[in-house]
C-alpha cells in the first residue's frame, strides 16, 4: 500500500500506459514459452564462456601468410559476385520499379501483380535460392550471382516503387502540361525526383549484398564462403583469422564509403 | 538592374556559356566495361547460363508435387526458427538499448566512448552472422542458441547504429531544455532521447526481426537449429517433395511476418 | 545580496568568433532583469553561460555564492531554471511529465528512469501546471499544445525545479502579442510571488521597459548600458542598438520610434 502511493507512474491513473504493458508482457510470454525451443540454458551458457575465450585463443597463431594470395582472388570474386549482381538488378528493377508504384503504373492489376511478384522474390533468403541454383547450374559463381540478383530485385525494386510514389506531383504536372507521353513523364518527371533516393538505396543494397556474398560459398555458390567453413571444419585457425580480417576491412570500407555518399546526397554536394 | 532590361537584337543575342562536359557517357562506359570484366573473370559461360535457365522451367517443375507428409515436422522446425528469430531480436535490441546513446555523438558522455562504442558496433555489424553461428556452435555445440546468439550480436551492430543516428537527428534544444534542469546522463537518454525517437525505433527493430526470420530460416545450414538444415538435407539428397514442402513453409511463414510487420510499421509511422 | 555575480567573463567559440568581450555584472536576489541588445549582440550566450550549457573561455560565474564549474555543474543547474525561445520540449511527452523533468535532478536515477515519480513530485508538478493555468491539459502530448500554452509547459517545468533563478532566453520572440504578454506577465508574478531572481533576454524595447526592474543593454558582445527602464532614453537605445561602423542610421530611429 505505501509504496504504491509514494510511487507513481505520470498517468491519470498512476499506472503504466496499457499498449506498452500489453506488448511487453506479449514479447516477455513469447520469450518465456519459446526458451525451450530455443534450448536456453544459462549455466550452459555461463559454462561456455571459458570454451569461447578458448576460442578466441586460438586466434593468436601466426596467419597463414602463404593463403594471402588465394585469399586475394575469393574476395575479388566476392566483390566482383556482389557488383555484378547488383548491376544486374538495378536493371531489371528500374522498369519493374515504375510498374510498382501507384502513381506510375499503367494499371492497377499490373501494380498489385508486380508487387506481389517482388515479395515473392524477397521472401526467400539468398542463401535459400543459391541452393536451389546449385543444383540447378552447378557450383561456382554463377548461381551465387542469379541467387543475389533476384532477392536483391525483390528488395530493390520495392524501394523504388516507394521513392517514386513519394515524388512531388507538381513537376510531374508540369512536364504532362506540355504534352509529354506515357514515357516521357516517367523518365523526366518521376526518375529524376526519385534519382537521389535511388542513389542511397543502391548503396544500401551494396552493402548488403557484400555481406550475403561472403557467404554464398557455404553452399558452393562461389565467393569467401567455401574457404571459411573449410578453414573452420578443418580448425585452420590461421587461415581463419585473415579471412575473418579479409571481411571485416572490406565491409567496413564499403560501409563508410556508403556513410558517406549518402549523407552527402542527402546534404546535397557538400563537403 | 540594366543589365537586364537592355533589348537584345538578333545579331547580339549572346551565346550560351559553354557547356558543362557531360561525363555521363564515360561513366556509362567504363562501368559497363567493369561489368564485362568481372563478367570474364568470373569465368560466367553464358552456354551454361542459357542452358540453365532454359532447365530452369523443367528444373522447377521437379518441385511440383511438394511432399506434405512430414508437415507437422515442419511446422515445429518452423516454429524453432521463429523462436530463434524472437531471441535475437530481443538480444539485439537490449544490446543495443544500451550501447546507442553512448555511441551517439550529441549525446555521449566523452569523445573517446563515442568512437570506441562506435567501433564495437562497426564491428558486430561487418561479422557476417554465420560467420558468428560457426563460432558460438563451435564454443556451444550445435542448437538454436548459438544461432539467436549470432543473430543478436550481428543485428545489436545495425540496430546500434540506426537508433545512434536516429538520437543524433533529435532537435539539440530537446536535450538542453531537459539538461538545463540538472539532468543527468541515463535520465537526459530516458526523457530527451529514447521518447525522441521512440516510433522510428520500433520500425527499426520490426525490419530487423523481419530479417531475423529469413536469417534464422538458413542458419541450419551451419547446424544452428531450425528449419534450415533440414531443407539443406532434402534438397541435396534431391527429394524434391520434401524440398517444395519446407520452401513452402518458409515463404509462407516469411510473407506472414512480412505482411504483418508492414501492417504494424504503417500502424507506427 | 546577489544571486548572480559576473566576473569579466569571455566567450570565444571554437570558430574563433569572440562572442562575449568581457562582462562584469551583478544582478540581485530577486530582480528583474532584462537584458536588451540587436541580434547577435551575445545575449543567448551569457545566458547559457549562467545554465552551464556553454563553459566561459575566461572570467568566472557565481551562482549565490557558489562557483560554476564541471564539479557542481547539475547541483547549480537545478537551482537555475531555462526557459527557451523555442521551449524545447519533449514534443512525445506528456506536458506532467515534461513538467516533472524539473524534478529530475532532485531524485536519483534509479526510479526516474522507469519514469516512477514520487507523489510529492506530482504534487509539485500539479502545483506548477495550476500556476501557469494549464491543469486541464495534463495528460496531452506535449506537441498537440498551442506555442503560447507550450510556452507556459515550459515555465511550469522552471517552476518545478524550485530554483532561486529562472532564465528567459527570448520567451516570447515566436508568440503572438497576447500569448507575449500573458507570459511576460507570468514571469513577473513568479519574481513578485516567490520572489524568484528573473532575467529574461528580450529584444522588444517596450516589454523591456514595462516589465523589468533593470534593463541591461548589450551590443557587441559587450554591455553598453545599464540602468533602471526609466533611464533608458533614445541615446541609449541608439548605443544598443547601433551597428558597428555606422554613424547615424535613419532606420535604426525610424525602428526605433515604433518598437
Ligand atoms: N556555437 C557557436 N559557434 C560560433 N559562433 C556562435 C555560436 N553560437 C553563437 N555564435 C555567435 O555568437 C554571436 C552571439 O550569439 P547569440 O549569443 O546567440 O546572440 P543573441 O542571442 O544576442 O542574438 C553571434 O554572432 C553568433 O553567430
Ligand atoms: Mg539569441
Amino acid at each position: 500500500m505505501t509504496t504504491i502511493s509514494i510511487w507513481r507512474w505520470p498517468t491519470p491513473n498512476g499506472l503504466p500506459p496499457l499498449p506498452l504493458v500489453a506488448a511487453l508482457c506479449a514479447v516477455l510470454g513469447a520469450m518465456w514459452f519459446t526458451a525451450s525451443l530455443v534450448e536456453v540454458d544459462w549455466v550452459h551458457l555461463v559454462g561456455s564462456l571459458g570454451k569461447m575465450a578458448a576460442f578466441a585463443g586460438h586466434f593468436l597463431v601466426r596467419p597463414d601468410w602463404e593463403y594471402l594470395p588465394q585469399l586475394f582472388d575469393k574476395m575479388l570474386e566476392t566483390i566482383e559476385m556482389t557488383v555484378l549482381a547488383t548491376a544486374i538488378a538495378i536493371v531489371v528493377s528500374l522498369p519493374l520499379g515504375v510498374l510498382a508504384a501507384r502513381n506510375a503504373t499503367p494499371h492497377i492489376v499490373v501494380y498489385r501483380v508486380v508487387r506481389d511478384l517482388l515479395s515473392l522474390m524477397r521472401a526467400l533468403p539468398e542463401l535459400v535460392w543459391a541452393l536451389v541454383f546449385v543444383s540447378a547450374v552447378g557450383l561456382g559463381p554463377l548461381p551465387g550471382v542469379m541467387a543475389l540478383a533476384l532477392v536483391t530485385v525483390g528488395f530493390m525494386g520495392k524501394f523504388f516503387a516507394e521513392a517514386i510514389e513519394v515524388v512531388d506531383h507538381k513537376p510531374v504536372e508540369g512536364v504532362r502540361a506540355h504534352g509529354a507521353g506515357w514515357l516521357q513523364v516517367r523518365l523526366f518527371a518521376m526518375l529524376p525526383q526519385a534519382l537521389p533516393d535511388f542513389v542511397g538505396t543502391v548503396m544500401y543494397i551494396l552493402d548488403h549484398n557484400l555481406r550475403a556474398a561472403t557467404i554464398l560459398g557455404l553452399v558452393g555458390a562461389g565467393g569467401i564462403g567455401y574457404d571459411l567453413v573449410m578453414a573452420m571444419r578443418l580448425f585452420q585457425y590461421d587461415r581463419l583469422i585473415l579471412i575473418a580480417l579479409a571481411i571485416y576491412l572490406v565491409v567496413t570500407l564499403l560501409d563508410r564509403l556508403s556513410d558517406q555518399l549518402r549523407s552527402r546526397i542527402i546534404h546535397g554536394a557538400r563537403a | 538592374m540594366n543589365k537586364i532590361s537592355k533589348i537584345y537584337t538578333a545579331s547580339s543575342v549572346p551565346a550560351f556559356p559553354p557547356r558543362p562536359r557531360n561525363l555521363f557517357p564515360v561513366w556509362l562506359a567504363a562501368t559497363l566495361a567493369v561489368l564485362w570484366l568481372i563478367v570474364h573473370d568470373l569465368e560466367i559461360s553464358f552456354e551454361t547460363l542459357v542452358y540453365g535457365v532454359a532447365d530452369m522451367g523443367e528444373y522447377f517443375s521437379r518441385y511440383r508435387e511438394p511432399d506434405f507428409s512430414d508437415l507437422s515436422r515442419y511446422l515445429e522446425l518452423m516454429g524453432i526458427t521463429l523462436a530463434t528469430a524472437l531471441w535475437g531480436t530481443v538480444f539485439a535490441l537490449v544490446v543495443g538499448f544500451f550501447l546507442a546513446p553512448l555511441a551517439a555523438r550529441n549525446l555521449s558522455p566523452h569523445p573517446l566512448v563515442y568512437r570506441l562504442v562506435r567501433e564495437v558496433l562497426n564491428f558486430m555489424r561487418a561479422m557476417p552472422d554465420l560467420l558468428l553461428a560457426l563460432v558460438f556452435v563451435a564454443a556451444l555445440g550445435l542448437g538454436p542458441l548459438p544461432g539467436a546468439l549470432a543473430l543478436g550480436v550481428h543485428t545489436a551492430g545495425f540496430l546500434g547504429k540506426f537508433f545512434a543516428e536516429s538520437l543524433e537527428r533529435v532537435d539539440q534544444g530537446v536535450y538542453e531544455g531537459v539538461a538545463s534542469t540538472g539532468a543527468n546522463f541515463p535520465q537526459l537518454v530516458m526523457y530527451a532521447g529514447w521518447p525522441s525517437i521512440l516510433r522510428e525505433a520500433l520500425g527499426f527493430t520490426l525490419y530487423i526481426l523481419d530479417r531475423n526470420v529469413r536469417m534464422a530460416s538458413v542458419l541450419g545450414l551451419v547446424g544452428a537449429g531450425g528449419i534450415g538444415l533440414a531443407l539443406h538435407d532434402t534438397v541435396r539428397m534431391f527429394d524434391y517433395g520434401k524440398s517444395g514442402a519446407l520452401i513452402l513453409v518458409i515463404l509462407v511463414t516469411i510473407l506472414i511476418i512480412d505482411y504483418a510487420s508492414a501492417w504494424l510499421r504503417r500502424r507506427l509511422g | 545580496m546577489s544571486t548572480i555575480s559576473i566576473e569579466s567573463v569571455t566567450k570565444r567559440f571554437p570558430n574563433g568568433f569572440e562572442a562575449l568581450k568581457g562582462i562584469s555584472t551583478e544582478i540581485a536576489a530577486g530582480s528583474f532583469t532584462v537584458i536588451l541588445g540587436p541580434s547577435g549582440a551575445g545575449k543567448s550566450t551569457l545566458l547559457r553561460l549562467l545554465n552551464g550549457l556553454e563553459i566561459p573561455s575566461g572570467g568566472s560565474i557565481r551562482i549565490a555564492g557558489e562557483a560554476l564549474d564541471k564539479g557542481n555543474l547539475r547541483k547549480l543547474r537545478s537551482s537555475v531554471a531555462m526557459v527557451f525561445q523555442q521551449f524545447n520540449l519533449v514534443d512525445r511527452l506528456s506536458v506532467v511529465t515534461n513538467v516533472l523533468t524539473g524534478r529530475l535532478a532532485h531524485r536519483s536515477w534509479v526510479g526516474s528512469v522507469f519514469y516512477l515519480f514520487r507523489t510529492e513530485d506530482m504534487d509539485i508538478a500539479q502545483q506548477a501546471l495550476a500556476r501557469v493555468g494549464l491543469t486541464d491539459k495534463a495528460w496531452s502530448r506535449a506537441d498537440k499544445l498551442s506555442g503560447g500554452q507550450q510556452q507556459r509547459v515550459g515555465i511550469a517545468r522552471a517552476l518545478a525545479q524550485r530554483p532561486k533563478v529562472i532564465l528567459a532566453d527570448e520567451p516570447v520572440a515566436s508568440l503572438d502579442p497576447v500569448s507575449s504578454e500573458e507570459i511576460m506577465g507570468l514571469l513577473r508574478e513568479i519574481r513578485d510571488r516567490d520572489g524568484i531572481t528573473v532575467v529574461v533576454n528580450l529584444h522588444q524595447v517596450d516589454l523591456a521597459k514595462r516589465f523589468a526592474d533593470r534593463i541591461i543593454g548589450m551590443n557587441s558582445g559587450r554591455v553598453v548600458f545599464d540602468g533602471p527602464p526609466a533611464e533608458l532614453s533614445p541615446q541609449a537605445l541608439r548605443t544598443i542598438y547601433q551597428r558597428e561602423g555606422m554613424e547615424h542610421d535613419n532606420h535604426l530611429d525610424l525602428a526605433l520610434a515604433y518598437a
